[in-house]
């Protein structure tokens, strides 16, 4: 009986063996033989936040386009670490591939408390899929300031609180940079979440309500909130009479983008294979229709450009560096 | 009457076959835990959370909540029966509950215990109905200098009901505010106590610790005590209704043990306990013939029922309106809403009214079906009290290790609920109450980061604390509560509330 047990045990091996073989050879005869098995999408967030409901969204196009299911797995935790640590440990063959959102990306390696060795060069960067700019707003009965010029006066002589949603994130930046920039005196505090801060600013514990479009949509809806400015270059179709700070008082660029890496040293013959999906599924017109209607806006953006613009959101953290106690 | 429209609608939400049946499947599950000595409203939701991860929100509250009052029906089962009490808000029961079984009126103990815990629920959503919309509003009103200063009224509660086991209580408490301290720093984004694992940059899992301490140690005291125990018969029960010259003492009982059980349920920091002990020991005074008490009095089951039940449901509004969990059964409820991206708060009504009104739509759905099952049913559930430990808890094991790792898919969760277990094995071994351990965890997180924002506000100034009407009562009232709290364990009185929660 022993000795039968360990015949087919053998004789698996060796198919297996023979198997393996086999697909070895396969991948190295034809290179864009890719994909031909399933693609693990790692969301380092949550399931149900705005980032897996973004993954969530795109998937299905991006089967569509690659030909082989794509599988979304949550790995909360550390800020996004947990995920972005997974993900770089992966095998670069392309199957393995992750969102990584800023700030939190950038300055999860700046903080100099976390430890971390990793830097943007770590990753290989597949395309940018979303763009949620940051916008300024006040209670919508706000008598002090009706304009971002005189919200901006104001604060060079008094001293206002800001909502963020964290050390290092967006809104915190965003304040930190005015007030490097043009001498104001904005006080950040930190909140978990935006419903909580919402509740802050309209019981009128705190002055200036600082968060991403899609954040702020529902209580400008519900006329509790007034944007009076949004931190981007140009202005943003969600609110098309709000004017940039860029047109205003001065240049604050402020937002927070998500998009697709790999690890390190990924084949460029599957990198390109892989950017075309995105492309294709991202700008696919049912899709971006669907993440509208969440409040994000799809802002594609190919593997260099999107590098591009995280290496000038690192700088502006970097400047800020001094201000965060970074040092 | 706007409430009352919305309500219409929450039934709505409410009546779709799939939420009744999840309401069915709480509350049943919820007498289940409630019936079953060991495992507790607590452990049996904390249970369940991680298996309602791919339900919307508002079925997953309706589920988790169920087994939260759904407990708090089945724990009479036990104490009146076999003199245990399946969860600890039914302590007092047993004390005129079970001499009532053993006078062959089990039927009329359960019976208004039945009927009592139905209308101190029902009287105790209306009025969340009514109070819960103006406190939201007013809940606009609370700051962070406000939230702080409430969580202080709750932590000195806490302290101040822990009565004889005030040390013990303490060094529980200043546990889970060192579980609280774990992570990045709210203020300056440094990553403390994290030893260098990425998993504890965020903190310990809410739910691990959780499960953990209230269910898994749960698992390991009844697994070494109760194992091989055979498992009693339970008697017959008959007669569900009371005599008639029981109905008024009975009534006028069930009224006074809503009015606790409300009053209490609106204050963090207290336990479900607190408010049958309560209830208990008025009736005893107020009652003609104080020496029946023990003996059988049916005001002694009728009081402590109702006042637990009121108090499942009056818990609910500082968690609706304020997102402040009032009990550990409550902070665990806050941890499910928080899961499914909800905020509990002021904006919660205004912004998830579907949301809210469905939950408490389905907990009158919930109260009746329970009624139900109470009444007519009760025999089934005694029978429940055999089934042999060796079936139920390796089974209950499972689902709880399963329920670890789907929280964030990650084994450093169930190797941290695996940890607690053991912790907390050990400190019910010595007496260490569990429940100021995950109070102090949930309400340290708001009050330090409250205190932070506030001092952020304040430019580092404590005086204003004291100059915002609103905070400064509060503080007033924690430094009162202290005081008195002093003063009785001076001496050497006080509610002897150690009991576990």
């Amino acid at each position: 009986m022993k000795k039968m047990l360990c015949v087919i045990m053998v004789l698996i091996l060796a198919v297996g063996l023979v198997g393996c073989g086999k697909g070895a050879k396969t991948q190295e005869g034809a290179k864009v033989d890719f994909p031909t098995k399933p693609i693990t999408l790692i969301v380092s967030f949550a399931a149900g936040g705005g980032t897996d409901l973004g993954a969530r969204l795109l998937a299905p196009y991006l089967e569509k386009e690659l030909g082989v299911p794509v599988v979304v797995e949550n790995k909360p935790g550390g800020g996004g670490w947990i995920g972005y640590s997974e993900l770089l440990k992966a095998k670069p063959d392309g199957y393995t591939i992750g969102y990584v959102n800023t700030p939190g990306l950038i300055t999860g390696y700046l903080n100099p408390s976390a430890k971390r060795q990793q830097n943007l060069d770590s990753f290989t960067y597949v395309a940018n899929h979303v763009l949620d700019p940051g916008v300024i707003a006040v209670r919508a009965d706000e008598k002090r300031f009706t304009t971002i010029q005189e919200l901006i006066e104001y604060a060079k002589k008094q001293e206002l609180t800001t909502t963020t949603n964290g050390v290092g994130t967006g809104p915190h930046m965003a304040a930190l940079d005015i007030n490097q920039k043009m001498g104001t005196k904005f006080k950040p505090v930190h909140f978990n979440g935006t419903g909580e801060y919402l509740a802050a600013v309209l019981g009128g514990h705190i002055d200036v309500f600082i968060a991403r479009v899609g954040e702020s949509l529902e209580p400008v809806r519900d006329g509790q909130l007034k944007v009076l400015a949004v931190t981007t270059k140009e202005r943003v179709p969600q609110y098309p009479n709000v004017p940039t700070m860029n047109e205003t008082v001065g240049e604050v660029l402020n937002y927070s983008s998500r998009g697709i890496a790999a690890p390190k040293g990924i084949d460029p013959k599957v990198l390109e294979k892989l950017q075309t999906a995105f492309e294709k599924a991202m700008k696919n017109p049912e899709h971006v229709q669907k993440m509208e209607k969440m409040g994000l806006t799809v802002h594609y953006l190919k593997g260099d450009d999107y590098k591009n613009l995280l290496k000038a959101e690192e700088k502006v953290i970097q400047n800020l560096k001094p201000l965060l106690g970074w040092n | 009457m706007e409430s009352l429209g919305y309500l219409l609608q929450g039934f709505e939400t409410a009546g779709t076959w799939a939420n009744l049946l999840l309401c069915l499947i709480g509350v049943t599950f919820g007498m289940c835990v409630g019936v079953l000595p060991g495992l507790g409203p607590t452990a049996g939701t904390a249970l369940l959370l991680p298996l309602t991860f791919g339900l919307p929100p508002v079925s997953a509250v309706i589920m988790l909540s169920g087994i939260y009052y759904g407990a708090m029906y089945g724990g009479t089962i036990t104490s009146v029966l076999i003199n245990t009490p399946g969860e600890s808000a039914s302590l007092m029961t047993c004390m005129d509950g079970y001499p009532m079984a053993r006078q062959g009126r089990a039927g009329s103990a359960l019976g208004i215990a039945a009927i009592g815990s139905f209308i101190g629920g029902i009287l105790a959503l209306l009025v969340l109905i009514l109070v819960g919309p103006i406190v939201a509003k007013q809940a606009l009103k609370f700051g962070p200098p406000e939230y702080f200063a409430l969580v202080v009224v709750g932590l000195s509660l806490l302290i101040g009901l822990m009565g004889k086991s005030l040390l013990r209580g303490l060094i529980a408490a200043l546990f889970g505010f060192a579980l609280a301290l774990i992570g990045m720093d709210p203020l300056t984004g440094t990553i403390r106590f994290a030893f260098g694992m990425e998993e504890l940059e965020d903190g310990f899992e809410f739910v691990s610790i959780a499960m953990g301490l209230f269910g898994l140690s749960e698992i390991f005291i009844t697994a070494e005590e109760n194992l091989n125990a055979q498992a009693q018969k339970p008697p017959k029960i008959q007669n569900m209704l009371p005599r008639r010259e029981e109905w008024g003492p009975s009534i006028k009982a069930i009224l006074r043990g809503s009015g606790i059980g409300m009053i209490l349920g609106l204050v963090p920091g207290t336990n479900s306990v607190i408010p049958t002990i309560l209830s208990y020991t008025i009736e005893k005074k107020v009652a003609k013939d104080p020496s029946r008490f023990g003996k059988g009095a049916i005001e002694g089951v009728a009081g402590p029922e109702t006042a637990n039940n009121a108090y499942a449901g009056a818990a609910l509004i500082p968690l609706f309106t304020l997102g402040i969990p009032s009990s550990p059964s409550i902070a665990i409820l806050l941890g499910a809403f928080i899961m499914h991206g909800l905020t509990p708060g002021p904006t919660l009504l205004q912004k998830n009214p579907e949301f809210v009104w469905g939950v408490i739509a389905s907990m009158f759905i919930g109260n009746l079906i329970l009624l139900i099952m109470n009444l007519p049913l009760a025999n089934v559930w005694a029978r429940i009290t055999m089934v042999p430990f060796k079936i139920l808890l390796p089974n209950v094991l499972i689902i709880m290790i399963l329920g670890a790792y789907s929280i964030n898919n990650s084994m450093f969760d169930v190797g941290a609920m695996l940890a607690f277990g053991i912790l907390g094995y050990f400190m019910k071994k010595v007496a260490f109450p569990l429940g100021p351990v995950l109070l102090a965890f949930v309400l340290g997180k708001i009050m330090e980061t409250s205190l932070l924002k506030s001092l952020t506000i304040f430019s580092g100034s404590f005086i204003p604390f004291f100059q915002r009407p609103i905070s400064a009562t509060l503080l007033v009232v924690a430094f009162a509560i202290i005081s008195i709290s002093l003063y009785f364990a001076y001496k050497e009185k006080g509610i002897d509330a150690d009991t576990e929660i």
